[in-house]
């Protein structure tokens, strides 16, 4: 428990202590449980290219992936999750189940197989802190691993081609946004008052999203409307990791942003209205056939959509 | 009805006609024309709006595939379809075909089971089980759930959006640990691949196909496994995670009858698809099965779904 523990991981930038999703997690659960850490980054070594990232060295042992870690420092009687009930446990689990299922495939596009988003933000960011010659090949060995991972889970097998399980993954990790909002609803954290591992497995996943300068993303966009994800965020980063300068928002855009919010309610009021009047519908006794107009309207309204 | 000629911003395109009673899809941004959407909420206009962002042919066919979908009826002869049960099948195979035939019991729709040898080739994606209902065909647990939704038979209507959540990432918790699980156990195990796996995905075909094509289907696996992370794990690492992994369901369930109180979801379906499966398939070691059995709230929930959902088939 005394041994001295080192977290090798991305470094920080735009306001966070790394840019790296499962650094972050670490980092943020380390902070929860108070363990004392000494953060070395991988920036500028050659490590980056040798060592696998996050890696905690404690003592002899070395362990890998972040699962493997926050059990390694829950065996160390480090644990933030000691007052969880054994359903709440449960509960994190799946919850952690559904971010890497739905939640990762859509965060590695947006930041390594989006064109624009690679070339704009993350190989310059990566190829600067690597050092001469890596820099000139790991952030595309990044990005190749990343977009083999997105085809090889998401992809149907035969449709090799990213542009078709593109749509796919960004509606899913929309929706996985949505979910994890109803279920954070007003609270600070997930469960009770105090942060726990799912915390952090949320703000790994969601504080580079956030934070990231991103010129085309519409996934960040949607994040950015809910707003008590993004407020989640920001109470971490202030409370654990005491940014010095919290991005603080206009007043303007928060009262845009609480209209938007609004809208956002007021559309799935009305979606929901609108498959309950579905249902009504077909139930009622005289089922009328549609007319087949819904072809011919659904090419022209085509044929007006904006290219 | 006619567009007006340039209609002024934030007005929609056709302010003074009545809008006519057929089918609309708008594709506005979602945030900039909550003047039409309040004209559409009421009957008996009914509006699908689909958002500009994902403007993608896929999601405009799939919205477009789903109005059609409800406007027929569930027919009498809907087919699901897998590979051959006694020879063929796989136990993950298996396991969603279950998941999905016990889902559609819950709903009360008759489906009749086909057994054929080519049926991952049929199937749209690729993957088993698949259903052919009416002239559409859809495949795997996910979009059945939502085609039968389409059509006004759903599980799930009477949860809130809190509970909708918990039964989604419980859901994805199986797929992540269960399924993956599943995989691995029959094909990146080298005894249990070579005595069963390999043997039964080449019985259809003749030697040397049937060899070559359960190598190709061993090495996609296993590239599958090692690109999520599971490359590296040992048999007993899985068997372990196998195991929270049903300490967490069990813990869920508790002593409810169901996942979500009284009634069946779609969560119990696929439950029940995977655990039963496990516990009734016989592999070269029992570790698998035993480690399921020793939650006994699981095997209860097991047998209360088979006894209720599966009385009449008999074996």
């Amino acid at each position: 428990m005394a041994a001295a523990m080192e977290l090798r991981c991305w470094g920080g930038d735009w306001g966070l202590p790394s840019v790296h999703t499962d650094s972050l997690v670490v980092l943020a659960y380390a902070k929860f449980s108070g363990t004392k850490l000494t953060v070395s980054p991988v920036d500028w070594t050659w490590k980056t290219l040798t060592a696998s990232v996050p890696e905690l060295v404690c003592g002899e042992s070395v362990v890998q992936e972040p699962t493997q870690i926050l059990n390694f420092l829950r065996k160390q009687r480090l644990n933030a999750d000691y007052e969880l009930t054994a359903r709440q446990g449960a509960d994190t689990m799946a919850y952690i189940a559904l971010l890497e299922e739905k939640l990762r495939p859509a965060l590695l596009h947006t930041f390594w197989v989006d064109a624009e988003n690679y070339s704009n933000l993350t190989r310059p960011w990566f190829a600067s802190r690597s050092p001469f010659p890596l820099n000139f090949f790991l952030p595309s060995r990044l990005a190749n691993t990343a977009l083999a991972r997105i085809l090889v889970t998401k992809g149907e097998g035969l449709l090799h081609r990213i542009s078709e399980v593109e749509g796919k993954i960004y509606s899913d990790a929309k929706e996985c946004l949505n979910l994890l909002s109803y279920r954070l609803g007003t609270a600070n954290y997930f469960f009770d008052n105090s942060p726990t591992s799912l915390d952090a497995f949320v703000f790994g996943f969601l504080a580079p999203l956030h934070k990231a300068d991103l010129t085309s993303s519409p996934l960040q966009s949607h994040l950015r409307q809910l707003d008590n994800l993004t407020r989640f965020c920001d109470n971490i980063l202030a409370a654990h990791f005491n940014a010095d300068k919290p991005c603080p928002l206009p007043p303007a855009m928060e009262t845009m942003d609480a209209n938007l919010q609004k809208l956002t309610q007021l559309v799935n009021k009305e979606s929901n209205l609108i498959e309950k009047m579905d249902d009504n519908l077909r139930s009622s006794p005289q089922h009328k056939p549609h007319r087949p107009d819904p072809k011919s309207s659904l090419s022209s309204s085509k044929s007006s959509t904006p290219a | 009805m006619s567009p007006q000629k340039d209609p002024p911003s934030g007005v929609d395109d056709f302010p003074h006609s009545p809008w006519s009673k057929t089918l609309l899809c708008g594709f506005a941004p979602v945030r900039l024309n909550p003047q039409p959407l309040d004209r559409v909420t009421v009957p008996p206009w009914r509006s699908r709006r689909i958002s500009e962002e994902y403007y993608n042919m896929s999601l405009a066919a799939e919205a477009f595939v789903s109005q059609m979908a409800a406007a027929e009826p569930w027919p009498e002869n809907a087919t699901l379809y897998q590979p051959l049960k006694d020879d063929q099948i796989l136990l993950s195979d298996h396991a969603s075909s279950l998941a999905v035939q016990a889902y559609l019991r819950m709903c009360g729709l008759p489906v009749q089971v086909v057994c054929r040898a080519n049926a991952e080739y049929m199937s749209p994606s690729g993957k088993i089980p698949f259903i052919h209902v009416g002239n559409q065909v859809v495949s795997e647990l996910g979009p059945i759930v939502q085609f039968t939704k389409a059509k006004g038979h759903t599980l799930s209507d009477s949860l809130d959006d809190v509970q909708r959540a918990e039964m989604k990432a419980y859901m994805e918790l199986v797929y992540n640990m269960l399924l993956t699980a599943e995989l691995y156990v029959q094909w990146c195990d080298d005894a249990t691949a070579a005595e069963i796996s390999r043997p039964r995905y080449s019985t259809p075909y003749s030697w040397p196909l049937g060899k070559i094509l359960a190598y190709q289907k061993q090495w996609e696996v296993r590239r599958k496994m090692n690109a999520i992370g599971w490359g590296g794990k040992s048999l007993e690492q899985v068997y372990e995670d196998v195991s929270q992994c049903c300490q967490a369901l069990s813990q869920r369930l508790g002593t409810q009858p169901y996942f979500f109180n009284k009634q069946a979801t779609e969560l119990d379906a696929l439950v029940f698809g995977h655990l039963f499966t496990i516990l009734t398939t016989r592999l070269t070691s029992t570790e698998l099965a035993e480690r399921v059995k020793s939650y006994s709230n699981l095997l209860s929930f097991c047998r209360r779904i088979e006894q209720t959902y599966f009385e009449d088939k008999g074996s």
